[in-house]
């Protein structure tokens, strides 16, 4: 087990805070969503060696997020069982603006997507990876990663509909 | 000219060979209906975004920057233990990483816990004392018991000075409750109609801030015993609800 370059330390410590915006797309929870970056964190630490100079990174830890999610999907399940989400009733307060409370909408629907939807979602719509490089963060072909995103797309437009066309919907 | 759903995305994503964009754009010129596609999944792709950026905003939690500080020269690498699940991660968070057992520092909190809540009472047990003793077992009494035999977790009271977080079967059959309080937290078992406590711990009120209804704040060593003792999985809000309503008789 290698040690972990400074180099490498510094440069995952500047991606945290994308490494928490793509937990949330995973975790419904925003504390489950720090757990599992930093779950992914100390993974990333200790297998350096495996992340091939000249790749990307952020993809590489992705991957490793994704692998932690899917690996504690089970406990996660059974201690969530009733649970409160704290956010629930924290989101809305007297001065949130309109721009808020889409995001909380949106937030809510990507909720209700199935983990496959979800992580696809993640990776290309919110963390902006191209098509390929976010298939091979999840190791599936291009053609499963583009109708599975297709597919989730579908299902947010039906739970949203159109913000600027409600005419459309 | 039919362009599909997922053409159509991927040339709004800008994933289109230019052969295909060019088809696209073509179709797009005289194909009002596709051009009012094409915005939705251009919208919609602003909102994900947007709905998601605020996170980049927030300060990143100190638990996470701290991993990445540069460590000395001669600090050895994390041992792989270190990583282990959502559960653990979740039970350090609880800000008893330093402590990692109840028998470590067990003796601390019961003997804390028994005078906060004992104290003179010892051998003088009343009714409201929010503890009490039985032969070998600490008891939940007072408000506590109160919140144990009534509270649904699945309906937290605002403003109520217990929470009850969680509720499962044990593996004796019996039922089991997490509860804390601005001071404490624990898991309790109902035995011969009384709420035993099988685990507790003082928890910190600043860094709790106040009674917490979510069981991710519970302390590990409360956490772990849930693990232990939980049969199969928590209780959804209708067996709870039910459970509550018999009385916690099967």
């Amino acid at each position: 087990m290698a040690e972990s370059s400074p180099d490498v330390r510094d440069a995952i410590a500047a991606l945290l805070p994308r490494l928490r915006r793509f937990g949330r797309t995973l975790a419904r929870h925003p504390e489950d969503a720090d757990d599992l970056v930093q779950i992914a964190v100390e993974k990333a630490l200790t297998h350096t060696e495996q992340w091939r100079p000249g790749t990307r990174l952020d993809s590489w830890i992705f991957r490793i997020m994704q692998n932690a999610w899917i690996d504690e999907t089970r406990t996660r399940e059974r201690r969530n069982q009733t649970f409160v989400d704290e956010e629930a009733g924290a989101n809305i307060g007297v001065n949130t603006t309109d721009a808020q409370i889409d995001a909380i909408a949106v937030r809510k629907a990507v909720a209700q997507l199935g983990d496959d939807q979800r992580v696809v979602v993640g990776l290309v719509l919110v963390e902006g990876l191209p098509y390929q490089e976010a298939a091979d963060v999840l190791g599936i072909p291009l053609g499963t990663l583009t109708s599975r995103l297709a597919r989730a797309r579908d299902a947010l437009q039906a739970l949203l509909g159109d913000a600027d066309l409600g005419a459309n919907r | 000219m039919n362009i599909s759903n997922e053409t159509l995305m991927a040339f709004a994503d800008g994933e289109l060979d230019p052969v295909l964009r060019a088809h696209v754009e073509a179709a797009l010129r005289d194909d009002a209906a596709l051009h009012q596609r094409l915005v939705a999944l251009q919208v919609q792709r602003k909102r994900l975004t947007q709905a998601f950026d605020t996170v980049l905003d927030e300060p990143v939690p100190d638990r996470l920057s701290r991993l990445l500080k540069t460590p000395p020269v001669a600090t050895p690498p994390l041992p792989a233990a270190a990583v282990v699940s959502l559960a653990e991660a979740r039970t350090r968070r609880a800000g008893l990483g330093g402590m990692p057992s109840w028998a470590q520092w067990g003796g601390m909190a019961v003997s804390v816990v028994l005078g906060i809540l004992l104290g003179t009472h010892l051998g003088d047990q009343k009714p409201e004392s929010d503890m009490g003793l039985r032969p070998g077992q600490l008891l939940a009494g007072g408000a506590i018991a109160k919140a144990l035999t009534t509270q649904l977790a699945s309906e937290p009271q605002a403003g109520a000075s217990v929470a009850v977080q969680l509720s499962f079967v044990d593996k004796r059959n019996g039922y089991c409750r997490t509860f804390s309080t601005s001071t404490l937290a624990g898991l309790a078992c109902l035995h011969d109609g009384q709420w035993a406590i099988q685990q507790m711990a003082a928890v910190d009120q600043q860094a709790s801030g106040g009674v917490r209804q979510a069981a991710t704040t519970l302390p590990r060593s409360v956490l772990d015993a849930v693990d232990q003792r939980m049969a199969d999985s928590a209780m959804d809000a209708r067996a709870e609800r039910l459970a509550r309503d018999r009385g916690w008789r099967h």
